[in-house]
């Protein structure tokens, strides 16, 4: 009958390519067709061997060479995600960077006048209070009776304090009364553990306005810093009720602070300039900003093609108690960088040529999982608060800021303003300060989780600078100076300049070698394998191909051998069972039979090469007759004629 | 033909292969080979030998892709970088020293005298526009000649489209559009009168530019300079030098570690910017000191006088020390690396060596001593090093000779060449700020310049203190004076007086070297390991495998030849049906039992199927290499015969 062409198929298929199981029957005897054809060099040493020792040496050695390779492996994968460093300097044309400038003083003293009077009559009450300071001694007897008009009762709220002892009492400046102090103390300055003298200590007390019971205390060992503290903490509660387009009003325009400026070589003015509203510093100007787009650069070193400004410093116009030293603040940046002039800003001295040569480094770190760090700053949950490219310093202060709108509902005054919320003040948030000082406390004890979540940046541009002064005007050519100078500023105020109204700056590369640093990975998978190749050769002449052979010999046929003795062993005790209860006779011979000799390989197939292989097992049936010359050649030859016909089949079809 | 023979004999013992066929050759290949995929192939039941079939070719494919990878990255010749700190001990630096100021003024001031004079008038004409009050009627007439060739001018932008230039010296306006200024103010919203120095390529000619500057100080001090610089040009160096400062009038006092060391120490050098220069340590006639400890009383200590009164006043405005240091044979730089120090205080500079120290091509584009940089470097009259700011200074100067026919007074001049002035170069003003604001040039020079190789810098930490203190600043001036002068009158002031430390810090020294990434040694054990990995092979395998393809080719000829007889010898039959046996064929014949004159392709296969009948092994017939050569044999003669 004919069959259907599909079972056709199959049974073709089975001709062909017949399904055979492990190459020896038991676990022993594959252990040895394994050992005497693996292509890893050990193994067969071991059967080879002749005597218990050298067999045990061997087995000693190929296990050892095994825990070696093993080890290096894990070694070498430990390894893997290790960076190596290459620096490389280049010569080329640079970007300049931008350059922001900031006078020390943030704002016009005479402007902010009608803002600050009170609060300076109560700082230089305190003084003359504490200190017996009396230079504006008719001033404050003149307002004193305009005294205790609205914003006072804030100033009295959190009074200066001077500490009898560390018994807790106090003298509030204002009454003079005593009283108790209760509270937890914070010390300021931490030299206050030093100073036996208790009459030195003054500070403040900040209450937690709910609960009058909570207080903290701050205390100075010096007034200086004892009356700023305490100055700025009040400062910034009357800035954070101004707007900002007052705040830029009463700060520095362009035209005051720049009065010359030369770049590369050519003239440059304020339009080369872009305002920067800082909080603390007032208005900032930034060269070369790239607000426009364009961002300059300079093609030759040196300080007469770099940027060369002179500043005016109106020192005559400075806050006494806000700032204690003048001159200027500059910063060097990248464009897409905020500056943080206060924290990392160079100061600039008055009557003085400051010339800060730069030189131009940018790094480059491998980011994850090479090291923790982040390209954009976007995987970083802290939302940026500054429009500007992704810093630590950026999210640190963010995350602050959150921090500090979410427990104490308002605004630092230094930051920028998130979303939604407002500057604090204490009209508003008569709490704040006490909260602002706890909150401040945590971040610095890093118990908000900031520097835990903020990462630093993956690659970032470093402008090293080397800074010197010289004198400037020189001793003779101060006076012409002086003069164009003021007639250079003089449209706009009749007097002659003082030359510590002015601050020359110069800003240039040093060089244009521009130095690159940055992390490769030391590994890649291709050097990977090369190396796991090389350790496997190495130690056993391995290779994937006796990977898999040790899968397919250790982990199936095994198993399969294993299965198959189960299956045997349950088999016989079924039968058994079967011959005790109807009595069968056992067919013993039939079952040791197909132990023996695999009753998976029993089908109707000619013979193969691994059958016949099996079959006449010399070694088992040594017939005394004339040994045959078993040689591999000869296995072969026979191997390639029972084969000849298949591939030839294959061949052809 | 003996030699024909030799050959054809040689070629056949070559050809001994272990096969007669593709198949044979390629099985016996597969169960000899030390790759390990082979072997399985015909190892295995048909169904594996599929499998692995396909997993030896995957193997071998991977492998070559590897390859690809690694030669790839040997041949982007990467290096690495390791980097070390620490103290030992090195040569100082080479410092130089010199004054901010170029020239005394008492000495130049002849020369200067009417330059001097004609800019006190235009800063007086500036600062009071109105004329009449000024006190010009009383000095004697001023030399307008070198005002007329770079006059300073007022722009008035009030009107944008139309800006008045006024000369300071002329009550009448010229509207701009006359002179046609390739450079129009471009200060739109200033309202200011704006400082302005025109220069024309030639007097009277219409070729002019404006250089706008928006601050009347900038303007003067710019003009100044490039009308000095026209005037000192003429001077001979000797002549310069006589006017700079000398040598023991500027340094009072050294002291390198514990030995004293003088003025004498110090070689002098003209700079154009400065003037009389100092160098110590340079290291062009004598060994480099070393310096073995850091700390500033193991460093150099400086006293200098500046004496800041005789300054030229409108030349330089800053006043103080200008330093640099720099390594041992270079030049120095003190417009680009220099620092400045200031009168009145002591400077103190920790040193820390930053090198870096490179590999050449092909790793990097950078040079070991210029020899290879197109520019010719003007700097080695100085014989000084290599260095890319030479480079960039001579490229600039070369430039400038070709363009304008002179060279600028504040580079080093070729030979056969002047410095430009205003006399006998009239036009180099113009040609020189037009070359210099020229992009393109600049972008030539930097792109013709390498970098050296090795790049030495010094890191500064720079601190500053007062100095004298007020209650020591009467004996040290005394002292001092009475040193320099043998005289009892204090001659030195806290304006002029400077004192310097310079030495090494804690860390003296940070060297980052490259080192080769890849080399020929990492590529062949990396190339290895691949082939390990995958395939457990190595070379030896790849000469197998050449041997294969070998065989391989010499059955290819073996069957295209034995084919080319086939189809002879049916011509031939087909002429004769029964064609008699050659001579050769009955020799053979003769000689070799195995021999059969039919077709050869069939011997090895009826051999086989005979081997193969029986089934068990038995003595089977003796099956070596001498029985196989048969047909070679059989060539043999038939060769000749062709």
């Amino acid at each position: 009958a004919a069959m259907a062409p599909g079972k056709k198929i199959t049974a073709r298929i089975k001709r062909t390519l017949p399904v055979r199981g492990p190459q020896a029957p038991t676990l022993s005897e594959l252990m040895r067709w394994y050992c005497l054809n693996t292509n890893t060099h050990g193994c067969r040493r071991i059967v080879v061997s002749r005597g218990r020792l050298r067999r045990f040496l061997w087995i000693l050695l190929t296990l050892s060479a095994v825990g070696l390779i093993i080890w290096q492996c894990a070694e070498l994968l430990m390894n893997y995600y290790s960076a190596s460093v290459s620096v490389t300097v280049q010569f080329q044309k640079l970007p300049f960077p931008a350059v922001t400038i900031c006078n020390i003083n943030p704002y016009k003293y005479s402007a902010m006048k009608d803002y600050l009077s009170e609060l300076d009559k109560e700082t230089k009450k305190a003084l003359e209070t504490f200190y017996g300071f009396s230079e504006g001694k008719s001033k404050v007897r003149r307002s004193v009776d305009e005294w205790n008009s609205s914003g006072s009762d804030f100033f009295q709220q959190i009074p200066l304090l001077k500490f009898e002892d560390f018994s807790k009492t106090a003298t509030d400046f204002h009454s003079g009364q005593k009283r108790k102090i209760e509270g937890s103390v914070f010390h300021k300055d931490s030299s206050i553990v030093n100073s036996g003298d208790s009459n030195d200590i003054i500070g403040f007390q900040l209450c937690d306005a709910n609960n009058s019971s909570e207080c903290a205390l701050y205390t100075f060992s010096s007034g200086v810093n004892a009356i700023q503290e305490w100055y700025k903490l009040h400062y910034m509660n009357i800035m954070a009720q101004i707007p900002l387009e007052t705040k830029e009003k009463l700060s520095y325009s362009a035209d005051d602070l720049l009065l010359t400026c030369f770049f590369d070589g050519l003239s440059c003015d304020k339009r080369h300039f872009t305002r920067f509203h800082h909080p603390l510093h007032g208005n900032c100007y930034t060269f070369n900003s790239g607000e426009n787009g364009t961002v300059l650069s300079t093609s030759t070193g040196g300080s007469e093609y770099g940027l060369q400004v002179v500043l005016y410093i109106d020192e005559a116009d400075y806050n006494p108690f806000l700032v204690t030293s003048t001159g200027a603040k500059i910063i060097v940046h990248d464009q897409n960088e905020y500056p943080f002039i206060e924290d990392i800003g160079t100061e600039i001295e008055t009557a003085a040529a400051t010339s800060i040569g730069m030189h131009f480094t940018r790094s480059r770190k491998l980011s994850k999982p090479y090291s923790d760090c982040t390209e954009t700053g976007a995987d970083i949950p802290v939302e940026n608060l500054y429009n500007k490219s992704y810093s630590l310093q950026i999210c640190l202060h963010s995350c602050f800021q959150k921090a500090m709108v979410d427990s104490c509902g308002c605004a630092q005054y230094a930051q920028p303003l998130p979303a939604g919320a407002e500057y604090c003040n204490y009209k508003k948030n008569p709490n704040w300060m006490y909260c602002y000082y706890k909150l401040h406390e945590k971040f610095v004890k890093e118990q908000l989780g900031c520097q835990q979540i903020c990462k630093d940046a993956c690659s970032f541009k470093e402008w090293a600078l080397t800074t010197s002064i010289a004198q400037w005007p020189s001793a003779v050519s101060e006076d012409w100076m002086l003069r164009v100078l003021s007639w250079d500023k003089g449209q706009k105020i009749n007097k002659k300049l003082n030359k510590t109204d002015l601050a020359n700056l110069m800003v240039f590369y040093k060089d244009l070698n521009e130095r690159f640093i940055s992390e490769n990975p030391a590994n890649t998978l291709v050097i990977l394998l090369s190396n796991f190749g090389g350790q496997l050769g190495l130690w056993m002449s391995c290779s994937v191909v006796c990977v898999i052979e040790i899968i397919e010999v250790f982990f199936i046929d095994s198993l399969s051998i294993v299965m198959r003795r189960q299956w045997q062993k349950a088999k016989k005790w079924w039968n058994n069972r079967q011959q005790e209860r109807p009595g069968k006779p056992p067919q013993s011979g039939d079952l040791e039979r197909q132990g023996h000799d695999n009753p998976v390989c029993i089908d109707e197939d000619l013979p193969t090469f691994n059958t016949a292989l099996r079959l006449p097992l010399p070694q088992e049936s040594p017939l005394p007759r004339t040994p045959p010359p078993n040689y591999s050649t000869l296995r072969l030859e026979t191997a390639f004629t029972e084969q000849l016909p298949d591939t030839l089949e294959l061949g052809q079809h | 033909m003996n030699l024909k023979k030799y050959f054809i004999r040689a070629l056949h013992r070559l050809q001994k292969g272990p096969g007669y066929t593709y198949k044979e050759l390629l099985v016996w290949y597969c169960d000899n080979t030390n790759t390990h995929g082979p072997k399985r192939i015909i190892k295995e039941g048909p169904k594996k030998k599929l499998i692995w079939f396909f997993l030896t070719l995957l193997f071998a494919s991977l492998v070559f892709w590897q390859w690809g990878i690694l030669i790839n990255t040997y041949l982007s010749y990467n290096v690495t970088s390791s980097l070390s700190i620490g103290f030992k001990t090195m040569k100082f630096p080479a410092v130089t020293v010199c004054n901010a100021n170029p020239y005394k003024y008492s000495e130049a001031k002849p020369l200067l005298k009417e330059l001097d004079r004609l800019i006190d008038a235009a800063l007086e004409r500036i600062l009071q526009p109105s004329p009449g009050n000024s006190s010009e009627n009383i000095s004697p007439p001023l030399d307008l000649e070198l005002w007329y060739q770079i006059p300073l001018v007022l722009i008035d932008e009030h009107d944008k489209d139309n800006p008045i230039i006024l000369d300071i010296f002329e009550t009448n306006q010229t509207a701009a559009g006359i002179q046609s200024p390739t450079d129009t103010p471009a200060s739109a919203d200033t309202p200011t009168p704006v400082g302005n120095e025109s220069s024309c390529s030639h007097p009277g000619s219409d070729n002019c530019t404006y250089r706008n500057f928006t601050s009347a100080a900038q303007a003067v001090t710019e003009w100044y300079i490039l009308q000095s610089t026209s005037i000192l040009s003429k001077v001979p160096l000797q002549e310069r030098i006589r006017m700079g400062y000398q040598a023991e009038d500027m340094i009072l006092a050294c002291l390198y570690g514990a030995e004293p060391c003088n003025y004498k120490n110090f070689t002098q050098i003209y700079h154009p910017d400065h003037g009389n220069c100092y160098i110590f340590n340079w290291g062009m006639d004598e060994e480099a000191l070393n310096s073995s400890n850091p700390g500033a009383e193991f460093g150099l200590k400086l006293i200098l006088d500046i004496s800041q009164q005789d300054y030229i006043p409108y030349l330089s405005s800053a006043a103080g020390a200008r330093l640099m240091l720099h390594q041992q044979k270079s030049f120095p730089f003190l417009k680009d690396q220099g620092i400045y120090a200031m009168a009145g205080t002591e400077t103190s500079i920790g040193v820390l060596v930053d090198e870096l120290e490179r590999m050449g091509y092909p790793y990097s584009d950078c040079t070991m001593n210029g020899s290879d940089v197109p520019v010719k470097n003007l700097y080695s009259e100085y014989n000084t090093s290599y260095s890319i700011q030479a480079c960039l200074r001579s490229c600039f100067q070369n430039d400038m000779i070709e363009i304008c026919g002179c060279g600028h007074y504040m580079f080093p001049l070729p030979q056969g060449v002047n410095y430009c002035n205003n006399e006998d170069y009239p036009g180099w003003a113009y040609c020189y700020s037009s070359l210099r604001s020229s992009i393109r040039h600049r972008q030539i020079c930097i792109d013709s310049c390498k970098e050296t190789c090795n790049d030495t810098q010094y890191k500064m930490t720079i601190s500053m203190a007062d100095w004298p203190s007020e209650a020591s600043e009467d004996w040290i001036f005394h002292i001092l004076s009475y040193e320099r002068d043998m005289s009892t009158n204090v001659t030195l002031d806290r304006n002029g007086i400077i004192k310097l430390n310079i030495y090494f810090q804690e860390y003296n020294y940070r060297t980052i070297s490259e080192s080769a990434a890849t080399t020929i040694v990492w590529l062949l054990s990396s190339l290895g390991g691949q082939f390990g990995f995958w395939m457990g092979g190595s070379v030896l395998c790849l000469i197998e495998f050449g041997e294969i393809i070998i065989d391989s080719l010499w059955i290819t000829v073996i069957n295209i030849i034995s084919w080319c007889k086939g189809l002879k010898q049916r011509r031939a039959q087909a002429r004769y049906p029964d064609a008699p046996p050659t001579v050769s064929e009955l020799v053979e014949a003769h000689t070799n039992l195995g021999f059969q004159h039919e077709a050869t392709g069939t011997l090895p296969r009826d051999r086989d199927r005979e081997e193969a009948l029986p089934p068990e092994p038995g003595t089977p017939p003796p099956n070596y290499d001498s029985l196989r050569v048969q047909p070679l044999d059989v060539l043999g003669p038939d060769s000749d015969a062709e």
